[in-house]
């Protein structure tokens, strides 16, 4: 059977059963199970360190109220790093190309944000879409921009995962097939594709953690504003 | 980061009490007023009765 280039983002299906769940339950089955035990392994212990850090970095600019979001952001971080991460092995379906999967994640929590926001200091909430300082007459038209800012927060943050890591599969499969191509007829220039992949590959490893890493930033910057 | 209201020094009076870019109080008064206002205009463009053009006679 012939691929395209686009094979790659099909969501998997295996006898008419979608295995895009499974593929998104995978990466919770490389986290080491908690234990009774003070010190574990050292499996454990980097892992706990690693969420710590997270945990810490995403928590200090946020007040008391704003620690109640620390599992769900802790989490999310967690799951989209291992997600990411994990698609750059070779013929791994990586969920977050899936735009749907994206969307079905920014949305919910951007409007839990702005719900928070609305309901706990309406004024200041609403306050916030007009500029301190705007001159008068600029006033209604940077409200309407302002608004328009906000709704399009979460379409920015799922389109944004989903470009990055679609785009970085894409330009992998791309130049992996150039060098393949050229091999048997001009290696030398097999050779620089085979350079250009590998230090492309090496970006796409920082991409896919500093994707993941902005996407629960700009949520908790979203958080900072409303709680 | 939320809530910090530098508008506390400006003494408005009048319409600028209420309807100021300063204090969180006037903006969101200015963001009520602009939304009441595109609500307005959408509903009078909805709501408005459709004019029934005569109809063109045969040549």
């Amino acid at each position: 059977m012939n691929l395209s280039f686009f094979d790659q983002f099909t969501s998997p299906c295996l006898l008419g059963i979608p295995l895009i769940l499974l593929s998104m339950l995978f990466p919770a089955l490389l986290l080491p199970t908690p234990d009774n035990r003070w010190i574990t392994n050292r499996f454990a212990t980097l892992q706990l360190w690693f969420s710590h850090l997270i945990t810490k970095q995403l928590m200090t600019p946020l007040n008391k109220a704003g620690h109640k979001w620390a599992l769900i952001l802790t989490s999310l971080m967690m799951f989209l790093l291992l997600i990411n991460l994990l698609g750059l092995l070779p013929y791994t379906f990586t969920p977050t190309t899936q735009l749907s999967m994206n969307m079905a994640l920014a949305f919910p929590l951007w409007l839990a944000t702005l719900l928070t926001g609305l309901r706990n200091q309406p004024s200041a909430s609403l306050g916030h879409l007009l500029p301190e300082g705007t001159p008068t007459p600029l006033i209604p038209a940077l409200i309407m921009i302002e608004t328009t800012s906000l709704l399009i927060r979460p379409l920015a943050l799922g389109v944004r995962l989903t470009a990055n890591l679609t785009a970085g599969h894409l330009l992998i499969q791309l130049i992996s097939t150039a060098t393949t191509a050229l091999l048997p007829l001009i290696p030398a220039v097999s050779l620089l594709t085979a350079s250009i992949l590998l230090l492309l590959t090496l970006l796409e490893v920082a991409v896919a953690m500093i994707q993941a890493y902005v996407f629960v930033l700009l949520l908790s910057l979203y958080l900072q504003e409303n709680i | 980061m939320a809530g910090h209201d530098s508008g506390s020094q400006h003494q408005f009076t009048g319409f600028q009490k209420y309807f100021n870019s300063y204090t969180i109080t006037g903006r969101r008064n200015y963001v009520i007023a602009t939304y009441t206002g595109v609500a307005m205009l959408v509903l009078y463009f909805k709501l408005r009765p459709k004019k029934k053009t005569p109809a063109v006679a045969d040549k």
